[in-house]
């Protein structure tokens, strides 16, 4: 096996040399570079080889940058072979190594001798570089550039504008650096710069990025049928200017480019030739574009020169020279622009050599400007330029018609009315009116000259007019400096009429009116209006009507919302105008602009509301009527909606008090503000004095009744309210007591003084009452009165309502006085009691101290025993009995009440200790005060 | 354009302290305009933000005395500019060559520099200028050689900064110098 082997090897080795010793390898290697196109032309001498080995090493760092078989003829002259190989990176980067073998299969020959293409990083060039150097591309392609730094520096960074790039270290100085897809660059370009370690090491290059050349619309044409101008438009903007901008020419002759509006340019040919090819080059590729044309066919004129006018009143002679004398034999074609205030038209001539114009139709005094422009009779290829403008004004002429009216306010007076001449229609300026009033029946003429800013005349006929029927024509011209206008005549109507109005509305921004009349006029109609509510001197409008049209719609600026109008029509404007209808009518209903003023009145129980009219001015449409409201302030409550000739309104039945009114009147626009107003509705003065009466009258019937009725039970009446009273029988003096009285009073008579620091407030009683201060409220107000109202009420209905108020607001100042002057400011005498007992009873709080003073009836001593004894030592038996007492109220107001000046003095051995002394000293002072009292 | 009449420099009369006072205003004005035509220069090109050039000045002048008087510096002054409207010329020419005619902010301003810089040295020609002293306001620069010794935009617009960077320079050095010598010839003319 190895035998085998080392067989196989010598036959390859033998094989390898009979390959090297038979194919040739390559001589004569050389190498072309193009920096521009960044490529290397490789050459060399190969025989009748046809493929080769090619191998491309950067020279420094012996990296390969191409190694591939390529298949070659050689050429037939030289006999040697080329490869063209184009480098990513600029030539100059880097130095590269090339060699070549020949290859037939797979047998190949020695490698020829390594050929180098230096690049600029040899140490001999020290400076730092960047590569390419202003190269031109189209956008979207890739572009490596390359820095090379200085001998003996440091590679610091490289940017693409403001773009850091990466880079690729290509040898020992030389780093590269790819920009992928550029767009379109600035007039400037883009920089490309290297950086080294310090701010001074810097150097660079620029990239344009732009488009090769694109033009459209090449035409060219000729002024004066030798030349050329042709022009074209740059369809596209390459980017590129100056140095790089694109460069054109013309059937091979560069051209002299001059750039007008919108990318437009124009290039100028001394001699006229039928086939035109126009090239457009720059860096990045050329375009071409041909036109062929006859120079007949392409003539366009240049713009008249010297142009110039001659006026009349209606018409104008335009002139014009050509700056070619080509030109008078040549058929033209020419416009002329004429441009008035309000109007511009173009009027076209022709003829050969043309070089004037006869404008006609124009208006008298008016400014126009013209302008003219040419082109070929023949083969109209396009206008030429305008020329430049310039204005004229054409001459005077007498005024058109004045358009005439009259108007008449009376029988004798009016004021003959003409409207202002509008634009075009004075024909120069107006230096005034003349009118004359002239009658024919007995040729009397009366001549007013008006100035220019007057458009009426007052007429006053009364003067002029002999006769009622005699008959009038006023004649109007006007005066300009050209003459006297034809006159407008118009025939005075004989008398002034009126007739009912009709209603119009408004519609589709005019007033439409319509009638009907005889077809067999002839003269024509007036129509005239002017504000209803005018009085004199009123602005008045007018149109004609030709005889044949029975409606027509009136239109004005000057038509206002709310302003009535009135419309007249009038047959027969030239001669007597005869009325035949008359309207009136709003452009727009507004509310009206005030109120009716409102009065009210009462009318028994009803109320009558009456107004006056809006005044006509303050209508501002047509018055539909009125809506009455019951006004309470903050709301309206509808009563009624009246007609517009109702000026009044009742409310009837409306009960006492007051009442505001609100009437507001309408339009189709709605209601105004309202007028409001107040009354109040009072009694009605018969009804009282009668319900009076009627009260008294029941009254007497009622006690008429009553005392009959008591005269007829008088016995009855006067057993049940008056009964006798017995006469008391008295044995001897009872004044003194002569022994201590053993009398158990009934329980229905005892009066218990309750002096209790705890007293009950809620419990009734029933308290003394001073005399004085009867209605003083704030003795009402006082505790003690508040503590028993019961009481007082009960009292009140038995002797008197005067409440008992303390003297003293100090208790114990009170209760001091009270002992030390043995007297009280409560007034006993003359106290009623009936059946019941009276207790004085002080604010167990505020008067603990006072002495307790106690009244009881003798009656039940009366009931109980035959006869009356003096009650100044009357024993409580026990506190039941003193609540049974309390119980005895209901024969309270018993006649059989008599009036006592006896003090019922309570038993003082019942009381504490303390009330002892005290109730034994009042005691004494009552006992003396009774003696002094009784007769 | 500037006065041009010729006057003694020593003369210290009103008149020429006047026309020192507007050659001092002159100064200053090219001085803020080539300021603002270096900031407009650096907006257009970005890539000279943070670049310092070496190599020293384009326009470099030595005086005849160590210690010139403030006559002899405005004379140098004077021959600097001229350089300096050599320079700027110069690069109207290349840049319009380079890019055409453009009518930026930057072109704009390019224009108003050259002018004022020739009105600045017919100003101080005048200031200068006698019976003994020739002075030209021509620039002074044939615009023939190479900018910087290399081809290329890129070299162009590295020189067209360096000229500009030398135009602030001279401005400046102008308004400071005149303000000098407008300060001894007011002085002279208060004594």
């Amino acid at each position: 096996m190895q035998l085998l082997k080392s067989a196989l090897l010598l036959v390859l080795m033998g094989l390898s040399c009979w390959a090297k010793d038979v194919i040739p390898i390559p001589q004569e290697v050389s190498l072309l570079g193009n920096l521009r196109t960044q490529q290397v032309l490789i050459s060399w001498s190969g025989g009748e080889v046809t493929s080769f080995d090619l191998l491309i090493l950067r020279t420094e760092l012996n990296d390969t940058v191409f190694y591939e078989t390529v298949t070659t003829t050689p050429d037939k002259a030289s006999g040697r072979h080329d490869f063209k190989w184009t480098s990513v990176e600029p030539l100059e980067c880097t130095s590269l190594s090339v060699k070549v073998r020949s290859r037939i299969g797979q047998l190949t020959s020695d490698w020829s001798s390594m050929q180098i293409h230096q690049g600029n990083d040899s140490p001999t060039n020290e400076l730092m570089q960047v590569y390419p150097q202003d190269k031109i591309v189209l956008p979207g392609t890739n572009t490596t550039f390359c820095c090379i730094i200085a001998e003996g520096k440091s590679f610091g960074s490289f940017h693409f504008v403001s773009e850091t790039l990466n880079v690729t270290r290509l040898s020992r100085r030389a780093y590269a650096a790819t920009v992928y897809s550029p767009k379109p660059s600035p007039s400037f370009g883009f920089n490309a710069f290297c950086k080294g370690t310090t701010q001074a090491e810097i150097t660079g290059a620029v990239l344009f990025v732009g488009y090769p050349p694109l033009m459209t619309n090449f035409v060219c044409e000729t002024h004066d049928v030798i030349s050329a101008v042709c022009h074209w438009t740059e369809a596209r903007d390459s980017h590129l200017l100056g140095k790089r901008q694109t460069r054109y020419s013309i059937n091979g002759r560069n051209c002299s480019v001059v750039c007008l509006e919108q990318n437009q340019r124009q290039c100028s040919v001394p001699v006229w030739e039928d086939k035109w090819k126009l090239l457009g080059r720059n860096s990045l590729g050329e375009y071409s574009l041909t036109d062929t044309a006859g120079v007949r066919t392409r003539v366009v004129p240049l713009p008249p020169e010297e142009v110039s006018t001659g006026a009349t009143a209606r018409k104008a002679n335009v002139t014009w020279g050509w700056k070619h004398n080509h030109y008078s034999s040549l058929a033209l074609v020419c416009q002329v622009e004429l441009t008035s205030s309000d109007d511009k038209t173009k009027r076209t001539f022709s003829g050969v050599g043309l070089r004037s114009a006869v404008l006609l139709d124009l208006y008298p005094y008016e400014e126009y400007s013209v302008k003219v422009r040419c082109g070929a009779q023949q083969n109209f290829w396009r206008w030429g330029n305008w020329s430049k403008t310039i204005s004229f004004q054409t001459e005077c002429d007498v005024p058109s018609t004045p358009d005439v009216w009259i108007s008449m306010a009376n029988d004798t007076t009016g004021q003959i009315i003409w409207k202002p001449y509008k634009q075009r229609q004075s024909h120069g300026p107006i230096v005034g009116y003349e009118v004359t009033l002239w009658s024919p029946d007995n040729g009397t003429r009366r001549i007013h000259n008006v100035s220019p800013e007057m458009f009426t005349l007052p007429l006053s006929l009364s003067s002029i007019i002999v006769s009622n029927n005699s008959r009038l024509i006023a004649s109007v011209v006007a005066k300009n400096p050209a003459g006297l206008s034809p006159p407008a005549t118009i025939e005075l109507p004989l008398h002034f009429t009126s007739l009912d109005s009709e209603k119009v509305d408004f519609q589709e921004g005019a007033f439409p009116l319509s009638w009907q009349s005889d077809a067999n006029t002839s003269c024509g109609f007036v129509v005239e209006w002017n504000e209803a509510l005018c009085v004199l001197d009123c602005a008045v409008e007018w149109i004609k009507v030709e005889d044949d049209i029975r409606n027509v719609s009136i239109k004005s600026d000057a038509f206002e919302p709310g302003v009535k109008y009135s419309f007249s029509l009038y047959h027969c404007p030239s001669e007597a105008p005869e009325l035949l209808k008359q309207w009136q009518g709003y452009m727009r209903e507004l509310t009206p602009s005030s109120s009716v003023l409102l009065s009210t009145k009462q009318q028994d129980l009803d109320v009558v509301i009456t107004w006056s009219d809006i005044p006509a001015s303050h209508k501002r449409g047509f018055l539909r009527g009125y809506n009455v409201y019951l006004n309470n302030g903050s709301q309206l409550t509808p009563l009624a909606s009246l007609s517009h000739n109702e000026n009044s309104y009742t409310v009837k039945g409306l009960p006492l008090g007051s009442y505001k009114f609100t009437v507001k009147a309408f339009t189709s626009a709605g209601e105004d503000s309202g007028g409001t107003a107040s009354i109040t509705v009072e009694p009605y003065g018969d009804w009282l004095i009668l319900e009076i009466l009627a009260t008294l009258g029941v009254t007497a019937l009622v006690l008429f009744f009553v005392a009959l009725i008591c005269y007829k039970k008088r016995k009855w009446v006067k057993s049940a309210f008056y009964p006798d009273i017995p006469e008391p029988k008295l044995p001897n003096h009872w004044s003194t007591p002569q022994g201590t009285l053993d009398v158990k009073p009934s329980p229905h008579s005892m009066v218990h003084i309750v002096e209790k620091p705890e007293w009950d407030s809620g419990k009734e009683a029933l308290v003394v009452i001073p005399e004085e201060d009867e209605d003083d409220e704030g003795i009402r107000d006082e505790p003690v009165d508040t503590d028993e109202p019961t009481s007082l009420r009960y009292y009140n209905q038995v002797v008197d309502e005067r409440p008992i108020r303390p003297r003293y607001p100090d208790s114990s100042a009170s209760s001091a006085s009270s002992l030390d002057s043995g007297r009280t400011d409560v007034t006993y005498t003359g106290i009623q009691t009936s059946g019941s007992s009276l207790v004085f009873q002080p604010d167990p709080q505020s008067f603990s101290d006072q002495p307790h003073v106690a009244l009881s009836s003798p009656e039940s001593q009366v009931c109980s025993s035959s006869g009356y004894r003096p009650q100044n030592n009357w024993h409580l038996d026990s506190p039941e009995e003193a609540d049974e007492r309390r119980s005895l109220a209901p024969s309270l107001g018993s006649p059989t009440s008599i009036a006592s000046t006896q003090f019922l003095l309570p038993d003082g051995s019942t009381e504490e200790s303390a009330q002892e002394k005290h109730q034994s000293t009042a005691a004494t002072w009552l006992t003396s005060l009774l003696s002094s009292t009784k007769p | 354009m500037a006065a041009q009449e010729t006057q003694n420099p020593t003369s210290g009369d009103k008149s020429d302290d006047d026309q020192t006072a507007r050659a001092v205003s002159l100064a200053r004005l090219l001085h803020q305009e080539s300021s603002l035509l270096l900031k407009l220069f650096k907006e257009k090109e970005s890539f000279f933000e943070d670049y310092t050039p070496d190599g020293g000045r384009i326009v470099s002048l030595s005086a005849a005395s160590e210690e010139p008087s403030t006559e002899e510096q405005v004379l140098l002054l004077h021959s600097g500019l001229r350089q300096c409207l050599g320079l700027i010329h110069c690069v109207i020419l290349k840049e319009e060559e380079e890019w055409g005619d453009l009518e930026g902010d930057y072109e704009s301003m390019r224009k108003n520099v050259h002018q004022r810089l020739g009105y600045l040295l017919h100003t101080t020609k005048a200031l200068m200028e006698n019976e003994e002293t020739i002075l030209e306001a021509t620039p002074d620069h044939q615009c023939t050689e190479e900018v910087d010794g290399s081809a290329g935009v890129f070299a162009l617009k590295m020189w067209t900064y360096r000229v500009l960077l030398e135009l602030v320079h001279w401005a400046d050095h102008a308004a400071n110098t005149l303000y000098k010598l407008h300060s001894e010839r007011e002085g002279k003319l208060l004594n």
